[in-house]
Protein backbone atom coordinates (compact mmCIF):
# COMPACT_ATOMS: atom_id res chain seq x y z
CA UNK A 1 0.00 0.00 0.00
CA UNK A 2 1.04 3.60 -0.32
CA UNK A 3 2.84 5.59 2.31
CA UNK A 4 -0.28 7.35 3.55
CA UNK A 5 -2.00 3.97 3.98
CA UNK A 6 0.82 2.61 6.11
CA UNK A 7 0.95 5.78 8.16
CA UNK A 8 -2.76 5.60 8.85
CA UNK A 9 -2.43 1.98 9.92
CA UNK A 10 0.19 3.02 12.45
CA UNK A 11 -2.02 5.82 13.75
CA UNK A 12 -4.89 3.36 14.12
CA UNK A 13 -2.72 0.94 16.06
CA UNK A 14 -1.69 3.72 18.39
CA UNK A 15 -5.27 4.74 18.99
CA UNK A 16 -6.28 1.15 19.70
CA UNK A 17 -3.85 0.83 22.58
CA UNK A 18 -5.42 3.81 24.34
CA UNK A 19 -7.96 1.46 25.89
CA UNK A 20 -5.29 0.85 28.50
CA UNK A 21 -5.83 4.30 29.99
CA UNK A 22 -8.97 3.62 31.94
CA UNK A 23 -7.82 0.11 32.80
CA UNK A 24 -4.90 1.57 34.73
CA UNK A 25 -7.18 3.95 36.59
CA UNK A 26 -9.68 1.24 37.43
CA UNK A 27 -7.16 -1.30 38.66
CA UNK A 28 -5.39 1.32 40.76
CA UNK A 29 -8.71 2.22 42.37
CA UNK A 30 -9.37 -1.45 43.09
CA UNK A 31 -5.95 -1.84 44.69
CA UNK A 32 -6.62 1.18 46.88
CA UNK A 33 -9.89 -0.27 48.08
CA UNK A 34 -8.15 -3.57 48.78
CA UNK A 35 -5.55 -1.86 50.94
CA UNK A 36 -8.33 -0.11 52.83
CA UNK A 37 -10.13 -3.40 53.37
CA UNK A 38 -7.00 -5.04 54.75
CA UNK A 39 -6.49 -2.10 57.08
CA UNK A 40 -9.98 -2.60 58.42
CA UNK A 41 -9.66 -6.37 58.85
CA UNK A 42 -6.06 -7.62 58.85
CA UNK A 43 -7.01 -11.26 59.29
CA UNK A 44 -8.73 -11.61 55.92
CA UNK A 45 -5.61 -10.65 54.00
CA UNK A 46 -5.29 -13.83 51.90
CA UNK A 47 -8.88 -13.76 50.73
CA UNK A 48 -8.67 -10.09 49.89
CA UNK A 49 -5.46 -10.63 47.94
CA UNK A 50 -6.87 -13.44 45.80
CA UNK A 51 -10.05 -11.50 45.12
CA UNK A 52 -7.98 -8.48 44.10
CA UNK A 53 -5.88 -10.47 41.64
CA UNK A 54 -8.96 -12.14 40.16
CA UNK A 55 -10.81 -8.86 39.71
CA UNK A 56 -7.84 -7.09 38.19
CA UNK A 57 -7.18 -9.87 35.69
CA UNK A 58 -10.81 -9.86 34.54
CA UNK A 59 -10.85 -6.07 34.16
CA UNK A 60 -7.60 -6.29 32.22
CA UNK A 61 -9.36 -7.88 29.24
CA UNK A 62 -10.33 -4.41 27.96
CA UNK A 63 -6.69 -3.42 27.63
CA UNK A 64 -5.84 -6.81 26.13
CA UNK A 65 -8.51 -6.43 23.44
CA UNK A 66 -6.97 -3.11 22.46
CA UNK A 67 -3.44 -4.52 22.34
CA UNK A 68 -4.67 -7.44 20.24
CA UNK A 69 -6.20 -5.09 17.67
CA UNK A 70 -2.97 -3.10 17.56
CA UNK A 71 -0.92 -6.26 16.99
CA UNK A 72 -3.29 -7.40 14.26
CA UNK A 73 -2.97 -4.07 12.50
CA UNK A 74 0.80 -3.92 12.78
CA UNK A 75 1.67 -7.47 11.84
CA UNK A 76 -1.01 -8.63 9.45
CA UNK A 77 -1.66 -5.50 7.44
CA UNK A 78 1.83 -4.02 7.78
CA UNK B 1 0.77 -17.87 12.35
CA UNK B 2 3.80 -19.78 11.21
CA UNK B 3 3.64 -22.94 9.17
CA UNK B 4 6.04 -25.75 8.67
CA UNK B 5 6.17 -27.46 5.31
CA UNK B 6 6.80 -31.13 5.64
CA UNK B 7 5.91 -31.80 2.09
CA UNK B 8 3.21 -32.33 0.98
CA UNK B 9 1.58 -31.20 4.27
CA UNK B 10 1.68 -27.79 5.81
CA UNK B 11 1.14 -27.87 9.57
CA UNK B 12 1.06 -25.06 12.08
CA UNK B 13 3.89 -25.16 14.58
CA UNK B 14 1.55 -25.31 17.55
CA UNK B 15 0.50 -28.83 16.52
CA UNK B 16 3.94 -30.10 17.52
CA UNK B 17 3.55 -28.46 20.93
CA UNK B 18 0.14 -30.06 21.38
CA UNK B 19 1.53 -33.51 20.61
CA UNK B 20 4.44 -33.07 23.03
CA UNK B 21 2.24 -31.70 25.82
CA UNK B 22 -0.28 -34.49 25.45
CA UNK B 23 2.51 -37.05 25.66
CA UNK B 24 3.88 -35.38 28.80
CA UNK B 25 0.44 -35.42 30.45
CA UNK B 26 -0.06 -39.09 29.55
CA UNK B 27 3.29 -40.06 31.06
CA UNK B 28 2.56 -38.00 34.18
CA UNK B 29 -0.85 -39.61 34.71
CA UNK B 30 0.62 -43.07 34.17
CA UNK B 31 3.27 -42.45 36.84
CA UNK B 32 0.70 -41.12 39.31
CA UNK B 33 -1.49 -44.15 38.69
CA UNK B 34 1.40 -46.48 39.40
CA UNK B 35 2.16 -44.61 42.61
CA UNK B 36 -1.47 -44.91 43.73
CA UNK B 37 -1.64 -48.64 43.03
CA UNK B 38 1.57 -49.38 44.89
CA UNK B 39 0.80 -47.22 47.91
CA UNK B 40 -0.29 -48.25 51.36
CA UNK B 41 -3.37 -46.40 52.68
CA UNK B 42 -2.11 -46.32 56.23
CA UNK B 43 1.16 -44.48 55.77
CA UNK B 44 1.79 -40.87 54.80
CA UNK B 45 1.91 -40.12 51.10
CA UNK B 46 5.00 -38.53 49.65
CA UNK B 47 6.40 -37.47 46.32
CA UNK B 48 4.23 -37.69 43.23
CA UNK B 49 1.31 -39.21 45.14
CA UNK B 50 1.24 -36.21 47.47
CA UNK B 51 1.21 -33.83 44.52
CA UNK B 52 -1.68 -35.72 42.97
CA UNK B 53 -3.66 -35.60 46.20
CA UNK B 54 -3.05 -31.88 46.69
CA UNK B 55 -4.15 -31.18 43.11
CA UNK B 56 -7.30 -33.26 43.51
CA UNK B 57 -8.24 -31.54 46.75
CA UNK B 58 -7.67 -28.11 45.22
CA UNK B 59 -9.94 -28.85 42.25
CA UNK B 60 -12.56 -30.43 44.47
CA UNK B 61 -12.68 -27.39 46.75
CA UNK B 62 -12.98 -25.02 43.80
CA UNK B 63 -15.83 -26.87 42.13
CA UNK B 64 -17.71 -27.53 45.36
CA UNK B 65 -17.65 -23.85 46.27
CA UNK B 66 -19.28 -22.78 43.04
CA UNK B 67 -21.41 -25.70 41.98
CA UNK B 68 -22.57 -27.57 45.05
CA UNK B 69 -21.48 -31.02 46.11
CA UNK B 70 -23.64 -33.13 43.81
CA UNK B 71 -22.75 -31.46 40.52
CA UNK B 72 -19.11 -31.14 41.51
CA UNK B 73 -18.74 -34.93 41.26
CA UNK B 74 -19.79 -34.81 37.64
CA UNK B 75 -17.84 -31.78 36.51
CA UNK B 76 -14.62 -31.79 38.51
CA UNK B 77 -12.78 -34.37 36.35
CA UNK B 78 -13.29 -32.17 33.30
CA UNK B 79 -12.24 -29.03 35.17
CA UNK B 80 -9.13 -30.72 36.53
CA UNK B 81 -7.99 -31.97 33.13
CA UNK B 82 -8.64 -28.61 31.47
CA UNK B 83 -6.66 -26.87 34.18
CA UNK B 84 -3.71 -29.27 33.84
CA UNK B 85 -3.65 -28.96 30.06
CA UNK B 86 -3.90 -25.18 30.10
CA UNK B 87 -1.32 -24.71 32.82
CA UNK B 88 1.28 -26.86 31.06
CA UNK B 89 0.61 -25.33 27.67
CA UNK B 90 0.85 -21.76 28.96
CA UNK B 91 4.21 -22.57 30.53
CA UNK B 92 5.52 -24.26 27.39
CA UNK B 93 7.13 -21.04 26.22
CA UNK B 94 9.73 -21.38 28.97
CA UNK B 95 11.37 -24.28 27.16
CA UNK B 96 11.04 -22.85 23.68
CA UNK B 97 7.87 -24.36 22.24
CA UNK B 98 5.21 -22.15 20.68
CA UNK B 99 2.30 -22.25 23.07
CA UNK B 100 -0.81 -24.08 21.80
CA UNK B 101 -3.07 -21.49 23.38
CA UNK B 102 -1.51 -18.79 21.24
CA UNK B 103 -3.56 -20.20 18.36
CA UNK B 104 -7.13 -18.98 18.32
CA UNK B 105 -8.49 -22.36 17.27
CA UNK B 106 -7.40 -23.94 20.54
CA UNK B 107 -8.90 -21.28 22.80
CA UNK B 108 -12.07 -21.15 20.72
CA UNK B 109 -12.46 -24.90 21.11
CA UNK B 110 -12.09 -24.72 24.87
CA UNK B 111 -14.56 -21.86 25.12
CA UNK B 112 -17.02 -23.69 22.82
CA UNK B 113 -16.95 -26.73 25.13
CA UNK B 114 -17.81 -24.46 28.04
CA UNK B 115 -20.56 -22.83 25.97
CA UNK B 116 -22.18 -26.16 25.17
CA UNK B 117 -21.90 -27.27 28.79
CA UNK B 118 -23.71 -24.13 29.95
CA UNK B 119 -26.49 -24.50 27.38
CA UNK B 120 -27.00 -28.19 28.08
CA UNK B 121 -27.20 -27.54 31.83
CA UNK B 122 -29.79 -24.87 31.14
CA UNK B 123 -31.84 -27.24 29.00
CA UNK B 124 -31.56 -30.04 31.51
CA UNK B 125 -32.77 -27.82 34.32
CA UNK B 126 -35.60 -26.05 32.53
CA UNK B 127 -36.65 -28.33 29.68
CA UNK B 128 -36.56 -27.28 26.05
CA UNK B 129 -39.72 -25.15 26.21
CA UNK B 130 -38.49 -23.44 29.37
CA UNK B 131 -35.14 -22.80 27.72
CA UNK B 132 -36.68 -20.91 24.83
CA UNK B 133 -39.15 -19.14 27.07
CA UNK B 134 -36.28 -18.03 29.25
CA UNK B 135 -35.07 -15.76 26.50
CA UNK B 136 -38.21 -13.65 26.77
CA UNK B 137 -37.97 -12.93 30.47
CA UNK B 138 -38.88 -10.58 32.09
CA UNK B 139 -40.29 -8.63 29.12
CA UNK B 140 -40.50 -9.61 25.47
CA UNK B 141 -38.05 -6.96 24.17
CA UNK B 142 -35.32 -8.40 26.42
CA UNK B 143 -34.65 -11.13 23.88
CA UNK B 144 -31.83 -9.14 22.27
CA UNK B 145 -29.99 -8.68 25.54
CA UNK B 146 -30.51 -12.30 26.51
CA UNK B 147 -29.11 -13.52 23.20
CA UNK B 148 -26.07 -11.28 23.64
CA UNK B 149 -25.68 -12.47 27.19
CA UNK B 150 -25.57 -16.04 25.90
CA UNK B 151 -22.82 -15.45 23.38
CA UNK B 152 -20.77 -12.90 25.32
CA UNK B 153 -19.06 -15.41 27.66
CA UNK B 154 -18.01 -17.49 24.64
CA UNK B 155 -16.31 -14.58 22.89
CA UNK B 156 -14.82 -12.99 25.95
CA UNK B 157 -13.30 -16.19 27.40
CA UNK B 158 -11.70 -17.26 24.15
CA UNK B 159 -10.41 -13.78 23.33
CA UNK B 160 -9.10 -13.18 26.83
CA UNK B 161 -6.96 -16.30 26.82
CA UNK B 162 -5.83 -15.82 23.24
CA UNK B 163 -4.99 -12.15 23.71
CA UNK B 164 -3.02 -12.59 26.91
CA UNK B 165 -0.90 -15.47 25.68
CA UNK B 166 -0.31 -14.20 22.12
CA UNK B 167 0.63 -10.72 23.19
CA UNK B 168 3.02 -12.14 25.77
CA UNK B 169 4.67 -14.25 23.10
CA UNK B 170 4.91 -11.37 20.63
CA UNK B 171 6.39 -9.03 23.20
CA UNK B 172 9.01 -11.60 24.14
CA UNK B 173 9.88 -12.04 20.46
CA UNK B 174 10.29 -8.28 20.03
CA UNK B 175 12.48 -8.16 23.13
CA UNK B 176 14.71 -10.93 21.85
CA UNK B 177 15.11 -9.16 18.50
CA UNK B 178 16.05 -5.94 20.27
CA UNK B 179 18.69 -7.59 22.47
CA UNK B 180 20.05 -9.46 19.45
CA UNK B 181 20.60 -6.14 17.72
CA UNK B 182 22.31 -4.62 20.75
CA UNK B 183 24.46 -7.72 21.26
CA UNK B 184 25.57 -7.71 17.65
CA UNK B 185 27.16 -4.29 18.11
CA UNK B 186 29.77 -5.80 20.45
CA UNK B 187 32.55 -6.93 18.11
CA UNK B 188 33.80 -10.42 18.91
CA UNK B 189 31.22 -12.39 20.89
CA UNK B 190 28.34 -10.51 19.34
CA UNK B 191 26.89 -13.32 17.27
CA UNK B 192 25.35 -14.97 20.31
CA UNK B 193 22.47 -13.11 21.86
CA UNK B 194 23.87 -13.15 25.38
CA UNK B 195 22.19 -9.92 26.46
CA UNK B 196 18.82 -11.49 25.84
CA UNK B 197 19.69 -14.54 27.91
CA UNK B 198 20.62 -12.32 30.88
CA UNK B 199 17.71 -9.89 30.74
CA UNK B 200 14.85 -12.01 29.49
CA UNK B 201 14.08 -14.26 32.50
CA UNK B 202 12.57 -11.37 34.46
CA UNK B 203 10.05 -10.77 31.68
CA UNK B 204 9.41 -14.48 31.34
CA UNK B 205 8.41 -14.63 35.00
CA UNK B 206 5.70 -12.06 34.43
CA UNK B 207 4.45 -12.99 30.98
CA UNK B 208 4.63 -16.75 31.13
CA UNK B 209 4.44 -17.94 34.73
CA UNK B 210 2.31 -15.25 36.39
CA UNK B 211 0.05 -14.38 33.49
CA UNK B 212 -0.32 -17.95 32.27
CA UNK B 213 -1.29 -19.41 35.64
CA UNK B 214 -3.68 -16.58 36.42
CA UNK B 215 -5.43 -16.98 33.07
CA UNK B 216 -5.85 -20.70 33.77
CA UNK B 217 -7.37 -19.93 37.16
CA UNK B 218 -9.72 -17.34 35.71
CA UNK B 219 -10.88 -19.69 32.94
CA UNK B 220 -11.82 -22.47 35.34
CA UNK B 221 -13.37 -20.06 37.84
CA UNK B 222 -15.59 -18.52 35.16
CA UNK B 223 -16.55 -21.93 33.81
CA UNK B 224 -17.61 -23.21 37.21
CA UNK B 225 -19.46 -19.99 38.06
CA UNK B 226 -21.39 -19.94 34.78
CA UNK B 227 -22.36 -23.59 35.07
CA UNK B 228 -23.23 -23.18 38.73
CA UNK B 229 -25.63 -20.35 37.89
CA UNK B 230 -27.77 -22.65 35.78
CA UNK B 231 -28.10 -25.52 38.23
CA UNK B 232 -31.35 -25.83 40.20
CA UNK B 233 -31.36 -23.96 43.47
CA UNK B 234 -31.53 -26.08 46.59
Amino acid sequence: MGDIGRGLIAVGAGLAVMTGMMTGAGQGYAAGKAVEAVARNPEAENKIRSMLILGCAIAETCAIYGMLIAFLLMFVFQ
Amino acid sequence: MTLLSVSPLKIQVEVISIVVITTIILVLLFLVNRAIVKSDPLEKPKGLLLLGMIYYQMMDKLTTENMGAKAALKYSPYIASIALYMAISNLASLVGFNQPTSNFSVTLTLALITFFLIQSTKIRTNGIVGYFKGFFEPFAPFVIMNVFGTFAPLLSMSLRLFGNITSGGTLMQLFYTFTAYISSLIPIVGGFNFLGVILAPALHVYFDIFSGLIQTYIFIMLTTIFIGNELPQE
